[in-house]
């Protein structure tokens, strides 16, 4: 018999699920909760031991606890049952558990209950904070009412008068670690249903206070006792009924209840609450987004209403007194400080002053204190008057600046002007990206939410003592001098996100110039900000996806920055951007990737002359040249590519016919060791010499040793690398003494060069020809030889500096020696002048590392100095 | 089976993952790691102030193969990943006892 009533449940909720999936199921939760009731009912009517209690004069109470008592009953929600007693539990008790329960286990529905007395269920709830708040929501099904009333009295009494505080206590602490648990980024991605910020406990525990210190019975209460307004009201009513939904349609498709959506089960949640992709955009981007909004209500709700609910009130029976309300007055006139909260003193003063909207903004984020919700709900009633002129009014820009400096950690005054919608009052293009969602697991927020944090992290760089791994950022932060620039693109970098596109940067750089400008800023800070979020990618890409260790990469992105303080703005705004996205954009990983990118780059804008607006141009300008003048010969595309995987250095200091006669033997190159031309420079005895080379260690010392050997004294010489391994240099030589076979002897020096290449020992016989002594002229004061060895220079080179007398052999003489040292000449930059010579060498370790070791320093600069011959003045002759 | 584990430079992942792909191998695992070998890390000055760079960013691939294609995949990646300098990583093939696929069962070479 009792069976069969078990059985007709399962056949009702089944059922009602299925109503529920055809959407024709508006009041599931309660009709859910009311086919318990009905099969509770039913059972302790047809219950023999029910019976039996009864003719004993047993009093034996159905109580529904939790969200059961609320009826909150979601498709696999459990029950929570109290089966109560006056007094004592009587033996009975057992085989009426068991008549009510077990058919409900044997269908494998999930059903808690307890068996108490009315003392133990009050003693327990003061024990057990859980306890206090399933009773709370207690709400009787059937039997005996009388103890089930004399429980709710003697319960809420005691509450009032005994437990009160202790309760709240109880129920804030318990928020908040709650929200310390669920806050964490990656529930954002996964949102928890029940449990996490905004999720439906903010609304309970909202219940539960209004319960504790009000008449407050259902939630319609909140509205009739003036805790929320009609349209508040009626949104929380719709966020609710949005969340319950979700949640159903998820305990449905995990078959069991399951409070967090996981990121795998949103696309079919998304499709089973009926969410089509539309214009671009997934069904599920747009089901979060309203997920997310949703959630957002009940979060700002609970912590509105809690503050509001929980006004100091010392004690109930004062209650009938009238509450003191002292107001301070603040700085702005018009806005006061009432129980900790900000208020206008006036409603009136807001349609003649409309400034005092963001006014309020700004003394809330100075004195880190909270809108009251009445001020909030000024603000809300009002923000219509934000129109353009509003926009465009300076004080008001000056407003916002402040505005968007106070928006810190936990206290984000923007969340707030978002929430009153004066934020998109005052920028309307940011309504495009209000709630709007990427669908993926890289992205945890919504695109407002994920710009409000990025303002919010770049202002948490101000602070140096704080975190120490933050120290690094707010020492790059000190530097940046218009600071409202950099809180302006971090705002937003992301306002092109409404539309799906590929390029958002481009679309957004050009959408925050509009605002921009409306503000008022001049036209080098509009540049700044259009630069900023046209580029807010730049460097986080680059830094990932190009080698760090070359000096080219610097020198890119230092040419494409080309300021210092956009540097330094650009890297902070990439920093709080990938901070604000999340987890997966921001490790300690990217972290070292892009400051290593970001003081590479650094150094080269201050120290280096390779990426100055003048050295761009220049660059830019003979790029041009060549590719025009080389169009026959060369794919224009493949020029071009070749021409910019050239070093800057080389394409600063290389003239452009010299280029093009590199460009024309690397063409010829093929699979030989190197090439070369020889020109004669018309009016002059010299010869230029363009080499193009494989890279290799040694390459640049045997071709200074060849022209030694031949007796071709080098006057001046440069040598470059080229990325793909290739070397291109230029000597410019004396001829040699026979002009009549100077082919012939050009010839030789070839094929020597070549045996060279090949054989590592054939030039050594060359020492010998060094000479040990160099005269100088008669009264000169020899200046010693004096090499210097620098790390400081260059990020990515040891720079060497020979100061010397000329002699022929000097260029071989060091570069032999830096060769047989293990040391790799990548830019040589050699002039004679007069007698004393400075020869310039940009060298890495055969690793490819910089020569740091200070006794390895000290060996190369004794081998230099040991192989130089010695100085000695020639003595006057006698007269 | 053979396991390869690769450390290689960050930018250097795409073209590797390429590489792969078009001798067949289009199953990875990829973690962004940090280390150091023989390429020490290196000190950056800033207004002053010494950052130690001790640890260097590196990407670890793990690939499990038929212990045939073992040498052909290594190669690949050490043609692909080489930029002559130093850190360009290191490479080491292991041993693998068994590979079971979660979702069927099955075993040995045929989940790969």
């Amino acid at each position: 018999m009792v069976q069969d009533e078990a059985g007709i449940l399962i056949q009702k909720r089944k059922k009602l699920v299925k109503r529920l999936l055809d959407n024709r199921a508006p009041g599931f939760l309660n009709t859910s909760a009311e086919l318990f009731d009905d099969y509770f009912c039913g059972v302790f009517k047809k219950s023999s031991t029910a019976l039996k209690m009864t003719d004993a004069g047993i009093p034996v109470a159905l109580v529904a606890l939790g969200g059961y008592g609320r009826r909150e009953q979601c498709v696999h929600s459990d029950i929570d049952l109290l089966v109560l007693f006056e007094n004592s539990i009587p033996e009975m008790a057992d085989q009426f558990i068991r008549d009510l329960l077990y058919p409900l286990w044997d269908y494998r529905l999930e059903t808690g209950y307890a068996v108490r007395t009315i003392k133990e269920s009050l003693l327990m709830s003061w024990k057990h904070f859980d306890i206090l708040t399933t009773l709370i929501d207690a709400r009787f099904i059937c039997g005996d009412f009388n103890i089930y009333f004399l429980l709710m009295k003697t319960f809420m009494k005691q509450l009032s008068e005994k437990h009160l505080q202790n309760s709240l206590g109880c129920l804030i602490a318990y928020g908040e670690k709650r929200h310390s648990v669920f806050g964490d980024s990656t529930y954002l991605l996964e949102p928890n249903l029940k449990s996490g910020l905004g999720g439906l406990r903010d609304y309970h525990s909202l219940m539960w206070y209004a319960r504790m210190v009000s008449d407050v019975k259902i939630r319609k209460d909140l509205e009739y006792y003036g805790f929320l307004s009609c349209e508040e009201f009626q949104t929380l009513e719709s966020s609710l009924s949005f969340i319950w939904n979700t949640r159903n349609m998820l305990h449905y498709i995990t078959g069991r209840k399951c409070d967090q959506l996981h990121f795998e089960l949103q696309i079919e949640v998304a499709k089973l609450i009926g969410f089509k992709a539309e214009t671009g955009h997934q069904g599920v981007e747009t089901f979060m987004g309203e997920l997310h909004s949703k959630m957002e209500f009940l979060k700002q709700i609970n912590q509105l209403l809690r503050e509001y609910i929980l006004q100091p009130r010392p004690n109930k029976i004062k209650k009938a007194k009238k509450r003191t309300t002292l107001s301070k007055s603040t700085k702005v006139s018009g806005i006061v400080i009432r129980r900790q909260m900000l208020e206008f003193s006036s409603m009136e003063l807001v349609p003649r002053h409309p400034g005092l909207l963001l006014k309020i903004f700004v003394e809330s984020g100075r004195l880190k204190k909270p809108l009251s919700i009445d001020a909030r709900r000024i603000v809300n009633e009002f923000s219509y008057l934000v129109n353009d002129s509003f926009r465009r009014d300076t004080s008001n820009v000056k407003a916002f600046e402040k505005i968007l400096s106070y928006s810190l950690w936990k206290f984000n005054v923007l969340n707030v002007m978002l929430a009153t919608g004066v934020l998109e009052g005052l920028i309307p293009e940011f309504s495009s990206i209000v709630n709007k969602i990427q669908y993926n697991q890289y992205h945890l927020f919504p695109v407002d939410k994920h710009s409000i944090r990025s303002v919010q992290v770049v202002n948490g760089f101000k602070k140096k003592d704080s975190d120490k791994k933050f120290s690094f950022y707010s020492i790059v932060y000190k530097g940046i001098r218009n600071k409202k620039v950099l809180l302006f693109a971090a705002l937003l970098h992301d306002i092109g996100k409404a539309e799906p596109s590929s390029e958002h940067s481009e679309k957004g750089a050009e959408i925050a110039r509009t605002i921009v400008a409306r503000a008022g800023y001049k036209s080098s800070e509009i540049e700044d900000v259009v630069f900023l979020i046209k580029n807010h990618l730049f460097l986080a890409k680059t830094a990932t996806r190009r080698d760090l260790s070359d000096e080219e990469t610097a020198v890119f992105c230092a040419d494409r920055i080309g300021r210092v303080g956009r540097l330094r703005m650009l890297y902070l705004l990439t920093v709080a951007d990938s901070i604000a996205t999340g987890p997966k954009a921001w490790n300690q990983w990217t972290e070292s990737l892009l400051r290593d990118l970001f003081l590479k780059t650094m150094n080269v804008l201050k120290n280096s002359e390779l990426a100055t607006r003048k050295a761009s141009k220049s660059i830019k300008k003979k790029k041009d040249q060549i590719i025009n003048l080389r169009k026959k010969e060369w794919d224009k595309v493949k020029l071009k590519k070749e021409l910019d995987s050239m070093s800057h250095r080389y394409l600063l200091y290389v003239p452009v016919p010299e280029i093009m006669g590199h460009l024309a033997l690397y063409k010829n190159l093929g699979e030989k060791a190197f090439l070369w031309k020889i020109t004669k420079e018309d009016n002059s005895e010299i010869r230029r010499v363009s080499i193009c080379g494989r890279d290799k260690p040694g390459f640049y010392s045997k071709l200074a040793g060849v022209f030694f050997l031949n007796r071709l004294d080098i006057v001046g010489s440069q040598a470059y690398s080229w990325g793909n391994n290739t070397a291109l240099d230029i000597f410019n030589v004396t001829p040699p003494m026979d002009r009549i076979f100077e082919n012939e002897k050009w010839e030789k020096a070839e094929k020597e060069l070549q045996n060279a290449i090949e054989d590592d020992q054939f030039l050594e016989r060359l020492h010998g020809k060094i000479p040990k002594k160099i005269l100088l002229a008669p009264g000169q004061i020899p200046r010693p030889n004096r090499v210097k060895i620098d790390n400081e220079i260059s990020r990515f080179f040891t720079v060497i500096e020979v100061f010397t007398y000329d002699f022929p052999g000097l260029l071989f003489t060091i570069t032999n020696t830096l060769y047989r040292k293990g040391v790799d000449v990548r830019v040589a930059m050699v002039a004679t002048k007069v007698d004393q010579v400075v020869d310039v060498f940009y060298v890495n370790s055969v690793d490819d590392e910089k020569i740091d070791n200070p006794s390895y320093v000290e060996d190369i600069k004794n081998a230099i100095l040991q192989n130089l011959p010695e100085l000695e003045v020639k003595k006057e002759e006698s007269k | 089976m053979k396991k390869i584990e690769a450390v290689i430079k960050p930018f250097k992942l795409d073209d590797v993952k390429e590489a792969l792909n078009e001798i067949g191998i289009v199953g990875m695992t990829i973690t962004e790691v940090k280390g150091y070998g023989r390429q020490k890390g290196h000190k950056e000055i800033y207004r002053g102030a010494e950052y130690v760079v001790d640890f260097v960013p590196k990407i670890k691939i793990e690939i499990v193969v038929d212990k045939d294609r073992a040498d052909e995949v290594v190669e690949t990646i050490c043609k692909t990943a080489n930029t002559g300098k130093i850190g360009d990583g290191k490479i080491f093939v292991l041993p693998v006892e068994q590979a079971v696929r979660v979702r069927t069962g099955e075993k040995g070479t045929d989940v790969l």
